[in-house]
């Protein structure tokens, strides 16, 4: 579904360069729950931030279903970015100013859905994450792990192709980790919803299919789980 | 639905809640300034049109009436008066017509001279026609057939003290005082003050009146002659009509509503205070946009993070941008909302206390079109103030506002 060629990010500090990825190709398919993992500054983030379409890359292609996505300008990533992707960031990245629904809303009325439609959508895929009693309350209300559920929420009501998550359990104790990873573990069963997550905890390899080990900028490991697990 | 109206929806709802559960301090104080500025903004050209209205009520209550009729192109004064008047008086529209026998003369008193206009008046029409009857400060108006006295101008009267008047005077005349005036026909003769009237009007404040009985005896004969006539309209008239009227009588004097007579001053008047006017309104605008820039940038810079994230989930950057835009808008209309009512109070206030001047009680005028004219500049001025720090953040490169 995604297939990166020879990706490559280079920063710049000045004068001084900062290779963060170095000719990265591979694969996401359909329907995987994908793993990033590897030590800090392996650039896991710099390569969802690419994929995501949230950065752009030095060298190197990203297709998504056959598409190259620099043919793209810059409107047609951000409705791409909408419409199909879908975003859950290690401190939430709620809207302070809108409710647990309202921010849930936000994504669909962009789309231009009645508000009415919008509030069903909503309220539905809220009560999947288990927030039904929590619409109206604001994110600074909520603990941890109850606002990355409204975020996770946020990234469902979309219906996105695939579902970016950067170390969306690194401020959460084990007990709401869990219920994220199972979370996605849901989703990922039984709506077949593509995932890609980064992580450096050694026990959530237990929930990835499969995992994309980076050091150094470049892919150190691929590995098939279900095959094993299966 | 489309993406234009998607993204304004969008914006209207992010906004509407940003203001909302945004902080009320702010909110309170950016519309109380806004409405400060719009106050300031229709004061300044309130005073002006109120300064404006008293000049015109001035002008035909106490030198022109609504109609003035003066002599033919080429002629001093009008002749067949008494042709004229009854004619005049036929009119549809006409309460009545007093006419004026303007001969010039110098009054002197204790040494003082002033020269100026000596009017004759006929007092019974002049009471229906001008307000000079209603303002005498002390002493007693024209009765019909006096002779022997004169009533003379607030300013005409003066003080004792010269350094307190503002005009040329005889150095503080009381009523019984007598005055001698010197007519230009070399007659001379002394009359004694039944009153002295002040309207504050500069123009009539100056003027000295005797009657039309008192005028035959220094001419030695009848008068049938004016310099001017002044006609006041029946309430309600429209003066224009009432000169046409006459016009279509045949009168071949030179006949003008205070309209006409005022035009070429009003002009110059309004154009220079229409500068000073300028000034004031684009300091108050500038105070505004600098205001809501400030609030605005901070807001935004604030929440940098936010604009950052609502970007990356694909939100586009117009529908920021005027979520910003939006949120600016009510606060300038709740802003002017503010500003009105403080403008009603100071209405209330002024028509109980009107400003003093040493020309009148000004009360300031406010009309609607200043009130529309600068809503609208402070309603644009605040959108381009707003506009602009939201457009610029919301330009940024996503991960860079998501750092904040
Ligand atoms: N905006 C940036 N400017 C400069 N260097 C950066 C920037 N973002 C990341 N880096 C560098 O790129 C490398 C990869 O970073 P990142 O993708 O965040 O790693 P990870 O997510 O695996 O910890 C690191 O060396 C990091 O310091
Ligand atoms: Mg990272």
């Amino acid at each position: 579904m995604i297939r990166t060629t020879n990706l490559s990010k280079t920063y710049y500090l000045g004068v001084v360069e900062v290779p963060a990825l170095r000719g990265v190709s591979f694969e996401i398919h359909r329907g995987d729950f994908l793993g990033l993992m590897g030590p800090s500054g392996s650039g896991k983030s710099t390569l969802l931030h690419l994929l995501g379409l949230l950065d752009f890359p030095t060298t190197g292609t990203i297709r998504i279903n056959g598409m190259d996505v620099s043919e793209m300008d810059d409107d047609e990533r951000t409705d791409y970015r909408l419409r199909k992707m879908g975003y859950i960031f290690q401190d939430y990245a709620l809207v302070g100013e809108l409710t647990v629904l309202e921010n849930v809303m936000l994504t669909a009325m962009a789309q231009g859905k009645s508000e009415n439609e919008c509030r069903k959508a909503s309220e539905e895929i809220l009560s999947v994450v288990g927030l039904s009693e929590r619409l109206k309350h604001l994110p600074k209300e909520l603990s941890g792990g109850e606002q990355q559920r409204v975020a996770i929420a946020r990234s469902m009501v979309n219906r996105p192709i695939i579902l970016f998550a950067d170390e969306p359990c690194a401020n959460l104790d084990t007990t709401n980790s869990r219920a994220v990873l199972d979370q996605f573990h849901t989703i990922n069963e039984e709506l077949g919803q593509t995932i890609v997550m980064v992580s450096h905890e050694e026990w959530h390899k237990e929930y990835f299919h499969r995992i994309v080990y980076l050091k150094d900028g470049q892919i150190d490991r691929d590995e098939d789980r279900r095959s094993h697990s299966a | 639905m489309n993406e234009t109206l998607i993204r304004l929806r969008l914006s209207f709802f992010l906004g509407l809640r940003s203001l909302r559960r945004g902080n009320i301090g702010s909110l309170v104080m950016t519309v109380v300034i806004i409405g400060m500025v719009f106050t300031n903004m229709i004061f300044l050209p309130s005073v002006i049109t109120g300064a404006i209205n008293l000049f015109v009520e001035q002008t035909i209550e106490y030198s022109s009436g609504n109609v003035l009729i003066e002599p033919k192109e080429d002629a001093e004064v009008i002749e067949d008066l008494e042709d004229l008047l009854a004619r005049v008086n036929r009119v549809p529209g006409v309460l009545r017509a007093a006419p004026h026998n303007n001969i010039g003369g110098v009054m002197k008193f204790k040494g003082s001279r002033l020269a100026g206009s000596v009017i004759a008046i006929r007092p019974r029409d002049e009471v229906l026609v001008t307000g000079v009857s209603k303002m005498i400060r002390e002493g007693q108006y024209l009765g019909e057939g006096d002779t022997g006295v004169i009533i003379i101008g607030n300013y005409v009267a003066g003080h004792k003290d010269k350094s307190e008047d503002l005009m040329p005077s005889l150095g503080g005349v009381r009523t019984g005082d007598s005055i001698d005036v010197e007519f230009t026909n070399g007659v001379t003769r002394t009359y004694r003050v039944k009153g002295i009237f002040e309207t504050k009007s500069y123009m009539a404040d100056q003027a000295v009146f005797i009657t039309w009985d008192e005028l035959e005896s220094i001419k030695r004969q009848k008068v049938d002659q004016a310099t001017e006539v002044l006609i006041k309209t029946v309430p309600g008239e429209d003066d224009e009509e009432v000169k046409l009227s006459l016009i279509g009588m045949g009168i071949q004097e030179k006949i003008k509503t205070w309209n006409d007579l005022l035009g070429k001053a009003f002009a110059q008047v309004v154009q220079s205070y229409g500068v000073i006017n300028s000034i004031s309104t684009i300091v108050s605008i500038v105070i505004a946009i600098v205001v809501i820039f400030i609030v605005i940038m901070i807001k935004t810079l604030n929440n940098r993070r936010q604009i950052g994230i609502l970007k990356a989930i694909g939100i586009h950057r117009t529908t920021i941008t005027f979520s910003y835009v939006f949120q600016v808008i009510i606060l300038a209309l709740m802003g002017i909302v503010f500003g009105l009512l403080i403008l009603l109070a100071m209405d209330r206030y002024f028509t109980v206390y009107p400003i003093v001047f040493p020309d009148g009680d000004i009360r300031p005028a406010f009309t609607i079109a200043d009130i529309v004219t600068n809503a609208v500049l402070l309603f644009i001025a605040s959108a381009i103030a707003g506009f602009i720090p939201a457009w610029m953040i919301a330009r940024e490169d996503i991960l860079t506002a998501m750092r904040g």
